[in-house]
């Protein structure tokens, strides 16, 4: 990697200020635990003028259980999610998925936020400024075709953030700041299935933090990560599985998916499972169900075709090990 | 200096569990490497890659990045037009391309400028005139007739062909009661060390000297390519060699950029800082070339080799660099392990459009082993023989001459099966265990320095000086590369030993070209056996030293002193002289003294009369047995090393807790190639250089390994010492594939056992059985 570009770095006391400055500046990226950002920038996937540092913003890493749930600010820290004994008790897919994420010292100063955010990666794209031009760059960074799919007219790079399904599944919203206030929406309405863009946020937007209710009585989850080694790499495939059962069949149903779309995915149809057996047949149906809506890309040097397995076998596993525990 | 009571029986310094002597400023941070010596006047060097994989420069013009205030040299093919590379015979490689790019990656242009910025700049400012060639990209392309050549004078792209047949092959396989073959194919691996590249170099434009720092394993190679590459006398160069963070084999030729830092300096007319990214590190590659092996084996009943025959295909990329050294390993140590009474060889170094390969860890012998001992296993389960009987049906005992004249003076093979056997609790449970979960082992060796090296001059294979002064201190003086391996420990527990003399006495001084003793370098694990015998050498000769001013001052016959260290006796006396009394003595009259000690391999251990016979051939072999207990999940193909037991007969353990590391790093070396390690190219570009997608195991992935040392003493060894650093890398790649089988009976013939290739194996397993079902009724009540 190389140097980093110059940049003025603008340390916002207040989300209105940090808004003011990504809104005013074009350009300008927010930046807090920096570690997706900052090796970005030094392979030179872009030179913001100006990076917004949200770190000294009061307030933004509160992590406040209440009545209603769990509000998350977006700078708390991976780590301090990762090893929060109420959170692992109350949301076991979130503190799961927060303690697979790279290694103890990016979760030391990496956020939520962050996370929830990360950008879309791409073999054709994670890569030096000398490698992506030897290569004619491509269509989410400075070209105009995805070597991914040369004939298609998207973008593919995956999306890689590991919070986002377990979030999904926990039925989180999402508070977003702007130039126009603040708005909530479904997690899921964060993400768009592009891989140059997929993130629903408009000029000067912010993810504040997100805001996960309480569970429903006897609803288990929990995330599994699909990955080569078992630390420091990005999920080649993720899923997480919200399940309540009653007497060994489905009261409810959620899965969701990372690592294998460009944005993460709730998958569908789970809804009509309420009420069936959990056996086999109906591990069989979500791998099948698994297997269909996720649509891995040549983005990984890994095979495309493994992490669409091992998502599905993930899944089957995951409600199956819930189911037992509920039991 | 704490110095123990001079009453104090001398204390033993070999054998003993012996903490590293610079491993204290190595973990305080105190140790500075390459990348932190940077002098407030050093100029930033960069390099210019090429972007394609084979092309005819046209031109370069570097009229715009010499205009731009700020650029001190911009340097091209042009500035040195002499090749190198570290085989004399064959140097094909210039440290910036001349005439024609390669390989994606290649230098061919480099700038020196005041900050990093105008560096980039100067860069970017460089026109490249490329006229695109068609590229290969794997071995058999290369050698497809009508390929397009890299080399004008190797036709087929073959480097060197080697053919080597020993004993009656025809007559092996008749004669066996069992013969298979079988093919292998093996991805590219890189060495990954920690410390990536860099070089500083100093031109002084007074007197034309010039003066270079570097990460290099093997600093006097450095040093004459840098006098053949500058057209400099080689008095007019210094080389240095701070603390270097790793090697494993990248290190251990003359690399480019250390001859484009000094190019860039002596343009520049200063000191120029030239620091690599990883990418860069991985693009000067020097690793273990793709391979493909296709091996057939023939066994007797009893599990005895009858006949070998093999034929290893390796993709060596654009230049020579180790390639023809590497080829003759592969044939040369399928011998020295076990008996083998017959073998055929065919080898081809093969040139391809890929960043060029190298010497790394067990240097042409790990891809040859993993099929060796695959198909041995396989086989012995085929006779009904257990996999340590087959192993023990082959054993060498020592002295013993192979088929292709490698001389093996030592063997403790017979306990290194015997321990991880007992160690793993093999027999009670080999084929007891749960399905998924699996028990493989496998062997293997490695030589203990090249009894030739690869530039004979006709000088000692190595040689020490011992410097003892006033203060009663003395300073070990040596060319031998410490890269983390624990040589300069090592050489101070060989002087101490023979001295008897506490370490607190010693200081190892190493790698200044203006000060020590030259010396090949660390690779090919020769630094312990053949400088450890030199300093053995040079104690000696400073120890008769010392004996004989004892002697005077005692005014008896050197023959009547007792040297006890810290203090000499008259025998059969109380009459006594402390050391620091007998180093007055000592240099009363001379000063400092210097003792030197030498050391040379044995003549009948060079290798035998045919062509390629110097290599192979060393004068100790070390031996290592493993046990590998895996668990495979067939569901996803991820598999789980559970646990490793190795046995190393190292001959003698001079540093237990060295060989112990070193035995466990090879081991976890062995690893990651076996599991997870590849790069991978996309028409030519390095498409895993980063350490995220070179996927070295994390310590999540690294199983207890229980190490056993053995020693079987070798009479040429120091102190019967072999080799420590390599030899049990290759027996865990085989013994980790022969779990797997033992786990799922599933065989791959692939590396690494990545979890994609090996449920993409599985399913194509499954598939297979389904045809075969459907292709034969079904009894009633089968599954």
């Amino acid at each position: 990697m190389e140097r980093l570009p110059a940049f003025e770095l603008r340390r916002a006391s207040s989300l209105a200020e940090a808004i003011g400055w990504l809104a005013g500046t074009p350009g300008a990226r927010a930046i807090a635990g920096g570690t997706d950002l900052v090796p970005n920038l030094r392979d030179g996937l872009g030179s913001p003028p100006v990076l917004v540092d949200l770190s000294g913003i009061a307030g933004l890493d509160a992590l406040v259980a209440g009545d209603d749930g769990v509000r998350i600010g977006a700078n708390v820290t991976l780590a301090r999610l990762a090893s929060d004994a109420a959170l692992a008790q109350a949301l076991p897919a979130v503190v799961q998925a927060a303690a697979s994420i790279a290694a103890p010292g990016h979760r030391s100063v990496a956020t939520v936020g962050g996370n929830l955010c990360v950008d879309t990666r791409c073999v054709y794209y994670n890569q030096s400024e000398w490698w992506r031009r030897s290569n004619d760059y491509c269509l989410k960074h400075g070209g105009d075709t995805c070597h991914v799919a040369p004939h298609g007219e998207r973008c593919h790079a995956a999306y890689a953030g590991d919070l986002a399904p377990a979030l999904i599944v926990c039925g989180a919203r999402v508070e977003i700041a702007g130039p126009d206030g603040t708005r909530g929406i479904a997690i899921e309405d964060l993400y768009r299935d592009d891989g140059r863009a997929h993130l629903a946020l408009g000029p000067g937007e912010l993810v504040a933090g997100v805001v996960v209710p309480v569970q429903p009585p006897r609803a288990r989850s929990a995330y599994r990560k699909a990955r080569a080694r078992g630390a420091i790499d990005f999920p080649l495939a993720g899923v997480a599985v919200r399940l309540s059962a009653d007497a060994g069949r489905v009261a409810s149903l959620a899965v969701g998916l990372t690592g294998t779309n460009s944005r993460p995915l709730r998958l569908a149809g789970t809804d009509a499972w309420s009420g069936r057996a959990i056996d086999e047949a109906l591990l069989a149906d979500l791998g099948k169900a698994v297997q269909k809506q996720v649509s891995p890309m040549r983005t990984t040097l890994t095979q495309a075709n493994w992490r669409r397995q091992v998502a599905a076998v993930a899944a089957q596993r995951l409600v199956r090990e819930l189911a037992e525990a509920i039991a | 200096m704490s110095l123990p009571d001079r009453r104090d029986p001398p204390p033993a310094a070999v054998g003993v569990r012996q903490p590293l002597v610079d491993g204290v400023d190595k973990v305080t941070g105190a140790a500075r490497y390459t990348a932190d010596l940077a002098p407030r006047d050093a100029l930033v060097g960069a390099i210019l890659r090429s972007p394609v994989a084979h092309a005819t420069i046209r031109g370069i013009d570097t009229s715009r990045a010499r205009a731009m205030p700020g650029v001190r040299a911009v340097v091209t093919g042009e500035d040195c037009a002499v090749a190198y590379g570290v085989i004399p015979i064959a140097q094909n490689e210039f440290p910036l391309a001349r005439g024609r790019v390669r390989y994606r990656g290649e230098p061919v242009a480099a700038v020196a400028a005041d900050d990093p910025a105008t560096a980039r700049a100067a860069l970017e400012a460089i026109e490249l005139d490329l006229e695109p060639l068609p590229a290969v990209f794997d071995a058999a392309a290369a050698r497809a007739e009508g390929s397009v050549l890299l080399h004008d004078d190797k036709p087929g792209n073959v480097e060197r062909a080697v053919e080597q047949t020993f004993g009656d092959v025809d007559g092996g396989f008749a004669s066996a009661d069992l013969v298979r073959e079988q093919s292998f194919h093996y991805a590219e691996v890189h060495q990954a060390m920690m410390e990536p590249n860099a070089a500083l170099a100093a031109w002084d434009a007074e007197r034309g000297r010039l003066t270079l720092h570097s990460v290099t394993q093997v600093p006097y190679y450095v040093h004459l390519a840098l006098a053949r590459c500058l057209r400099l006398d080689e008095s007019a160069i210094r080389v240095i060699k701070p603390f270097v963070g790793g090697g494993f084999g990248h290190r251990t030729e003359t690399l480019n950029f250390e001859i484009v830092a000094a190019l860039l300096a002596r343009a520049a007319g200063g000191t120029v800082r030239l620091e690599l990214t990883r990418e860069e590190t991985f693009l000067t590659h020097r690793g273990r070339p793709e391979t493909d092996v296709r091996l057939k084996i023939g066994l007797a009943k009893s599990g005895a080799i009858t006949a070998v025959e093999a034929e290893v295909v390796q993709r060596g990329g654009a230049y020579a660099g180790y390639g023809l050294v590497t080829i003759l390993y592969a044939g040369a140590l399928i011998h020295a392990l076990y008996r083998v009474p017959a073998s055929r060889y065919k080898g081809f170094r093969v040139y391809a459009n890929t960043p060029p390969n190298g010497a790394m860890r067990g240097h042409g012998s790990v891809d040859v082993r993993h099929a060796f001992e695959s198909l041995l296993d396989a086989m012995a389960a085929e006779l009904g023989l257990d996999p340590f009987a087959v192993r023990r049906a082959n054993l060498i005992e020592a002295p013993h001459r192979t088929i292709n004249d490698l001389q093996v003076n030592s063997c403790g093979l017979a306990q290194c099966l015997d321990i991880v056997e007992r160690r793993s609790r093999w027999r009670e449970r080999r084929g007891r265990l749960p399905r998924g979960h699996g028990l493989g082992m496998a062997c293997s060796h490695y030589v203990s320095g090249s009894a030739k090296p690869v530039h004979w001059t006709g000088e000692p294979h190595a040689v020490v000086n011992l410097k003892l002064d006033f203060d009663g201190g003395i300073t070990v003086l040596t060319g031998a590369s410490d890269i983390g391996q624990g040589s300069s420990t090592l050489l101070a527990q060989a002087a101490a030993e023979v001295l008897r003399l506490p370490m607190s006495r010693f200081t190892v001084f190493a790698n200044d070209s203006a000060v020590t003793p030259k010396d090949n370098g660390s690779y090919s694990s020769r630094v312990s056996f053949m400088v450890g015998n030199a300093a053995i050498r040079a104690a000696d000769e400073l120890k008769r030293v010392l004996v004989a001013a004892a002697a005077r001052r005692l005014e008896v016959h050197p023959d009547d002193v007792e040297w006890e260290g810290e203090r000499c006796r008259v025998a059969g006396t109380d009459r006594e002289l402390a050391y620091k009394e007998v180093v007055t003595e000592a240099l009363r009259d001379t000063g400092t003294i210097t003792a030197k000690g030498a050391w040379s391999t044995p003549p009948e251990t060079q290798g035998g009369r045919f062509r390629g016979a110097a290599v192979g051939s060393s004068a100790g072999f070390s031996y290592a047995a493993l046990v590998a207990e895996v668990e495979v999940d067939e569901d996803t193909g991820m598999v789980r090393v559970v646990g490793v037991w190795v046995a190393h007969d190292c001959g003698r353990a001079i540093n237990p807790l060295s060989v112990e590391g070193q035995v466990q790093g090879s081991v976890w070396m062995g690893m990651g190639q076996a599991l997870s390690e590849e790069t991978q190219y996309l028409d030519g570009l390095h498409a895993r250089a980063n350490l995220l997608d070179y996927r070295v195991p994390t310590i999540v992935e690294s199983p207890p390994i229980d190490t056993s040392i053995v020693e079987a003493p070798d009479p040429n060894g120091p102190f019967g010492a072999k080799e420590a650093g390599e030899g049990s890398l290759s027996a865990f790649l085989p013994a980790l594939t022969n779990a797997i089988a033992d786990a799922i009976g599933l065989r791959l013939d692939a590396l690494p056992a990545s979890p994609d290739r090996v449920l993409e194996a599985i399913v194509a397993r499954r598939r297979a059985e389904r045809l075969r079902r459907a292709a034969k009724p079904v009894p009633q009540g089968a599954d």
